[in-house]
């Protein structure tokens, strides 16, 4: 699961009204590198939330080399043409892969499991 | 013409403008021909693509524009791209055409650029649904001998080879019309029996890419796959459906339905970011760690596909800010409940019964049928909210060759626009579509209910058309004569298997009491 699909994804528990953003609990990632892709990136910059994005890149660094926060900008301006940033936003949107853990639903605290990099949003039948 | 249409357009090419003309080929007939010609104003300019090919002598000419035939041959239904330099009805009327055009200004211009002493060069006869031998063939190629080639014929792998094509009539099934006896009763020889109905000259710029045979693309053929299932999309269609759905590098495309991943995989071959999610854990796990989705991705050296286990009729509550545009193509082969049922998420029952707690990491959440009406809703709607404006959707559909109306049986969204619809047949009666649609208006949250409501022209009747094919077929064996006697044969061979295995297990039971 890569952090941009992290972006999206919410809990849809029954009941809970605020689902989003997940809490991720990581228990394996690994840092996957491939071509920056600068047209991508900037395409995709207006439509993720930057401050979950942060809050994600935090809630893995534990367990990733990742000294990247101090050297992201504070917020996405309107037009980034800077390399290297857009080239470090590809590095943490991207190639951050989590392989095994859980996301875990800020408002029922109820965990889907990642398992082979692949979320499981399926609620049981007595969930939804 | 679909598809060449659709990869056009993604090139800023409009097929039938001004910059685009389709011209009428020699001979009117009303069957359909295995041609098309293409006419461009001579100095296009400012469009991502040259008419030119290899290297370029002129230094005003845009480095990033991707040479025409590259463009062409993305598209796995045309068989190559030629160079016309002169057409007529018959080889006579060719070569004088030929001539003309080697006097004009435009033909001489090429003519210098491709007959220089470094060009080798050599004439392919293409005589479609006749043959000619050897010497007829030659004469043939004298024909042309005012073409003042300064280099060496080379028949292997020369700089340019070109071909003169002779066009016989041919038939829907790709057979040659032609009639055999005359009024007479005598047998006409072939060739005179087959009269050209055109014959062209030009230059070979590009072949398709084929999938099967000896063609670039057959390392993607399924045949090569680590992991398959029995509903892998074959490696033609599904790049077919890449060009319909226009994808290429620097786009976002999601596969709602991604199965084993085969449309996916050819979307990423394309370059796209792709995304693909099921409701489905075990087709996305695959088989092992080494015969997965992923698994078909790290075998072309591509990146790892993002997957997502959740349920496509609640797109919007798995995924936050779902009405913001996300995704430039949506390419899938939604079920249909031939070969595998669509399911979603939610008991039968109206209670459901509480799942256990020391049991709930394992448990396997019940999913109840998905019918093919709320199947093609949920995935129309889903579009219509995700595509950015100009976006594709695209998708197979199980289909009927007679008693289906494109306008009225389709299912259709306020915010999509039809493109294309295109008929594959399996058999004469069954088939498949292929069906291309734009998203053209903006998606109002507000009007969910109308947008779902409005699907379907005439009611989810018309969904059945598509759904249960299979019954529908059994149907219709049984009506058929004999249908009966073949049932019980195949019963009575059933009812023996079943005996012998029995008797087998039986022996080895009472051995190993034995042992």
């Amino acid at each position: 699961m890569r952090l941009l699909t992290h972006n999206m994804l919410q809990s849809n528990v029954r009941g809970t009204t605020n689902g989003y953003p997940l809490n991720i609990e990581v228990e394996n990632a690994i840092i996957e590198e491939s071509p920056v892709e600068t047209e991508l990136i900037k395409r995709l910059l207006p439509k993720i939330d930057y401050k979950v994005l942060k809050r994600a890149i935090q809630q893995i660094s534990s367990h990733l080399p990742l000294p990247v926060l101090e050297e992201l900008p504070e917020r996405l301006s309107e037009d980034i043409d800077d390399e290297t940033v857009l080239s470090l936003l590809h590095t943490v949107l991207m190639d951050v892969h989590v392989l095994e853990g859980h996301l875990v639903c800020p408002d029922s605290g109820r965990k889907f499991p990642i398992k082979q990099g692949i979320p499981n949003m399926i609620l049981h039948e007595d969930e939804i | 013409n679909a598809e060449l249409e659709s990869v056009l357009d993604l090139f800023g090419i409009k097929l039938s403008s001004p910059d685009c003309q389709i011209l009428t080929l020699p001979t009117s007939t009303e069957r359909a021909r295995p041609f098309l010609v293409l006419s461009f104003p001579h100095n296009l300019k400012g469009k991502r693509f040259r008419l030119q090919d290899g290297k370029c002598d002129d230094q005003s000419q845009d480095q990033d524009q991707i040479p025409f035939s590259n463009i062409i041959s993305r598209c796995i239904l045309v068989r190559s791209v030629i160079e016309l330099w002169g057409v007529g009805k018959t080889l006579s009327d060719c070569v004088a055409c030929s001539k003309k055009w080697n006097e004009s200004s435009i033909g001489k211009e090429i003519f210098e650029k491709n007959s220089g002493i470094d060009k080798s060069w050599k004439i392919t006869i293409h005589t479609l649904g006749t043959k000619y031998t050897r010497l007829e063939q030659d004469n043939m190629r004298l024909r042309f001998r005012f073409f003042d080639f300064k280099g060496q014929v080379k028949m292997e792998d020369p700089t340019n080879e070109f071909i003169m094509i002779r066009e016989a009539e041919i038939d829907v099934l790709g057979n040659v019309v032609h009639p055999q006896q005359d009024c007479n009763k005598k047998i006409i020889q072939e060739n005179v029996a087959r009269p050209p109905i055109g014959v062209y000259f030009g230059r070979i710029l590009g072949q398709g890419r084929l999938v099967k045979g000896r063609g670039a693309m057959e390392q993607y053929s399924l045949k090569r796959r680590a992991y398959l299932g029995p509903t892998s999309m074959d490696a033609e269609l599904s790049f077919i459906m890449t060009n319909f759905g226009q994808v290429e590098k620097g786009k976002c495309v999601i596969d709602p339905f991604v199965g084993t991943g085969s449309i996916l995989l050819s979307c990423a071959i394309r370059g796209a970011y792709c995304s693909g999610t099921d409701i489905d854990i075990r087709v996305l796990r695959g088989r092992s760690e080494h015969e997965n989705i992923r698994s078909n991705f790290l075998q072309f050296g591509l990146p790892r596909p993002e997957l997502v286990r959740s349920d496509n009729a609640i797109y919007h509550r798995h995924y936050q800010r779902s009405e913001v545009p996300l995704y430039d193509a949506i390419v899938t082969d939604p079920p249909y409940g031939i070969r595998a049922g669509a399911r979603k998420t939610g008991s039968k029952l109206e209670t459901p019964k509480p799942v256990v707690e020391e049991l709930r990491h394992n448990h396997i959440a019940q999913t109840k049928p998905y019918s093919v009406a709320d199947v093609m809703a949920d995935l129309l709607d889903m579009a219509a909210r995700t595509l950015v404006m100009g976006g594709r959707l695209v998708y197979v559909i199980p289909s009927f060759s007679i008693n289906f109306s494109i306008e009225d049986d389709l299912p259709q969204h306020t915010c999509l626009e039809l493109i294309h619809c295109c008929y594959q047949s399996f058999t004469s009666e069954l088939g498949r579509r292929i069906v291309t649609m734009k998203k053209v208006g903006d998606y109002e949250e507000t009007h969910q209910e109308e947008y779902l409501s409005a699907v379907w022209k005439n009611g989810a009747e018309s969904a059945e058309k598509c759904a249960n094919i299979r019954d529908k077929l059994l149907e219709a064996a049984k009506k058929k004569p004999g249908y009966q006697q073949k049932a019980a044969i195949r019963k009575e061979k059933r009812r023996k298997s079943r005996e012998a295995k029995k008797l087998s297990k039986r022996k080895f039971a009472t051995l190993d009491q034995k042992g």
